[in-house]
């Protein structure tokens, strides 16, 4: 498909080019200015190669031109005619020129596809020894608890039962949260970095994101701050809905002595800006640069940290939103707290309800 | 204890997830029987008729809609599907072939079993459920008069437009279960599923969901829950 698209643009952009190069040369030669129409057609072929995929392009174009500009417009006219040193030399420079501008151009292209794979790699590569780190600490508390109960159980307090049984049951719903977040990156990569993005309605975005967020947190209050109008933005739901989820949950953790958590939705001409405001601590400044990278985690990683998942929930945020076009921002308040803010573009709803 | 147990039948082929599941259906109350495999199934549903069944889709021999597909050639038992697969299109699928509804793995005790007694109360009444002599079905607050067609909430009516009006209606005759965004399109529009359908069921749906006075966040306290991506349930 994409390939197909690709091959109708660059043999539009050659056969445009080359078409405005013969009309201007024709100008050219109204106006008795014909030494320079071999230029018109070396600029043409040096455009054709530089934006048009590979070297069959230019290469073509170049003969095209050459042809051209031999028949038409060199002496004698109408009439092919390569025995003249002129028109030969002029030829050479033509396809010469292709060659090396289409080489030049394809190399440009390989690298800077080599860079954005590499820079991928490097992100699923920190992820992954993040999270190889943090799968471990939740295991070891499921597996002992559960060897535990089942060896001494007689010999245990109901109190200490129940102790070691809400152990099992935190770590489990951290495991589950970290594997959702995993999932929703290969969700990204399965995609091949471009998300499928379906028209959401605001609302029953936010709908679904506070009652999941809910049932893991029943005594953490978000208070709410929503447009008044219908708001219907094109994105990946379930990835969207993982974001502020991850975001809120941040504030939880992380947030010190926060009290009052606010998830704010506005409109900003033709997109939604979303902000996530907590009035806690706030960000500790060391921190602000690898907020989103996720190498915190890995290089400040303490022996017994409690599995807090630092940075694995907010890189994936990153990634995310990245991927959906846009980018997100965390920064101090200077009342106090911290805000997380990212925007998506809306889609216009026309009013066609019946 | 109840002499007249609910009978489950629990379709499972993951041993620890089974015994789990069977553990908490039968201190709730309910009589399990369970069955690892897709063939086995089908010889348990046909001797003991179950009031409900528990399915996985993942099974060994058959993909559990195979299960779903036969069950539903000849009977309504209502079917919960589990699965382990958050992928919307499963859980579409699912539903359009007739489950009645899903609980997506992991979930826990509190979130199944809310699931198995809504269903089997509802299934009881059928689609009764609500249902007032002359017409009416009322619901908390919110009351609908399909012969005036005309909704109510406190007393007060609420003004909805045609289409409003028959999407509320609509999910009224199935309160309690999740339609998918093909179903409602289905039923309100006579269509299929086309380029910018769902988008027009979304802002009606938003619209109504205004009138009502559901807001978003509050869950199970709002008339209707949304399932992004899947379609919209009138809350029991």
């Amino acid at each position: 498909m994409r390939k197909n698209t690709s091959y109708i643009k660059d043999s539009a952009i050659t056969v445009g080019l080359l078409i405005a190069a013969f009309a201007s040369s024709l100008l050219f030669l109204q106006f008795d200015v014909e030494e320079h129409i071999t230029t018109v057609f070396v600029f043409a072929v040096f455009l054709i190669s530089l934006f048009t995929n590979g070297y069959t392009y230019g290469v073509l174009a170049a003969v095209a031109g050459t042809l051209a500009v031999n028949y038409a417009f060199t002496f004698p006219y109408f009439a092919l005619n390569f025995t003249i040193p002129v028109n030969l030399i002029s030829a050479i420079v033509l396809i010469v020129l292709s060659l090396l501008t289409s080489a030049l151009t394809t190399k440009l292209k390989q690298h800077e596809a080599m860079k954005a794979e590499s820079e991928k790699e490097s992100m699923r590569a920190n992820l992954l020894r993040a999270v190889s780190h943090d799968l471990r600490t939740p295991l070891t508390t499921i597996y002992g608890s559960s060897t535990t109960l089942l060896e001494n159980s007689r010999a245990m307090t109901e109190e200490q039962k129940t102790k070691i049984v809400n152990g099992i049951k935190e770590d489990a719903e951290w495991l589950i949260r970290m594997v959702e977040n995993l999932l929703s990156v290969t969700r990204l990569d399965s995609g091949q970095v471009k998300i499928i993005k379906t028209p959401t309605i605001l609302d029953e975005l936010i709908d679904s994101v506070i009652l999941k967020f809910k049932k893991r947190y029943p005594n953490q209050k978000v208070v709410l701050e929503l447009p008044d109008d219908v708001v219907m933005i094109p994105m990946d739901a379930i990835l969207i809905e993982q974001v502020i989820i991850n975001i809120l949950e941040n504030a939880v953790q992380h947030a010190i002595g926060m009290t009052s958590l606010t998830l704010r939705v506005f409109t900003r001409g033709t997109s939604a800006v979303f902000e996530i405001a907590d009035n806690g601590y706030g960000i500790d400044p060391k921190r602000m640069e690898t907020l989103f990278t996720g190498h915190y985690a890995s290089e400040h990683e303490v022996a017994d940290s409690k599995k807090k998942n630092a940075g694995i929930g907010l890189s994936v945020c990153a990634t995310i939103i990245k991927a959906h076009g846009g980018s997100i921002k965390a920064e101090n308040l200077n009342t106090g707290g911290a805000v997380f803010r990212f925007a998506l573009d809306t889609e216009e709803i026309n009013d066609e309800t019946e | 204890m109840k002499q007249n147990k609910y009978v489950i039948l629990l379709v499972e082929d993951e041993t620890n997830i089974r015994n789990l599941i069977a553990t908490m259906l039968e201190t709730a109350g309910y009589q399990t029987i369970v069955a690892g495999s897709c063939s086995e199934a089908k010889t348990l549903y046909a001797s003991y008729l179950p009031d409900l069944i528990i399915l996985d889709l993942g099974l060994p021999d058959m993909d559990g809609m195979n299960l779903l597909n036969f069950v539903r050639q000849n009977s309504l038992t209502p079917i919960i599907v589990l699965s382990a697969r958050t992928n919307e299109a499963d859980k579409i699928l699912a539903l359009d072939s007739g489950a009645n509804d899903y609980v997506t793995k992991p979930f826990g005790s509190g979130e199944l079993l809310a699931r198995v007694r809504a269903i089997l109360r509802n299934n009881r009444f059928s689609a009764e459920e609500g249902r007032l002599p002359g017409g009416r079905f009322v619901l908390k607050d919110l009351c609908i008069d399909y012969d005036a067609r005309q909704v109510f909430v406190k007393e007060e009516v609420i003004k909805l437009t045609q289409t409003e009006y028959n999407i509320v209606a609509f999910l009224s005759e199935n309160c309690g279960k999740m339609m998918t965004y093909a179903a409602i399109i289905k039923a309100i529009w006579g269509d299929y599923v086309q380029e910018g359908s769902i988008k027009k069921l979304q802002v009606n749906m938003a619209n109504i969901r205004r009138k009502i006075g559901d807001k978003p966040g509050e869950g199970e306290q709002n008339y209707i829950t949304n399932e992004l991506g899947v379609g919209y349930r009138l809350n029991e």
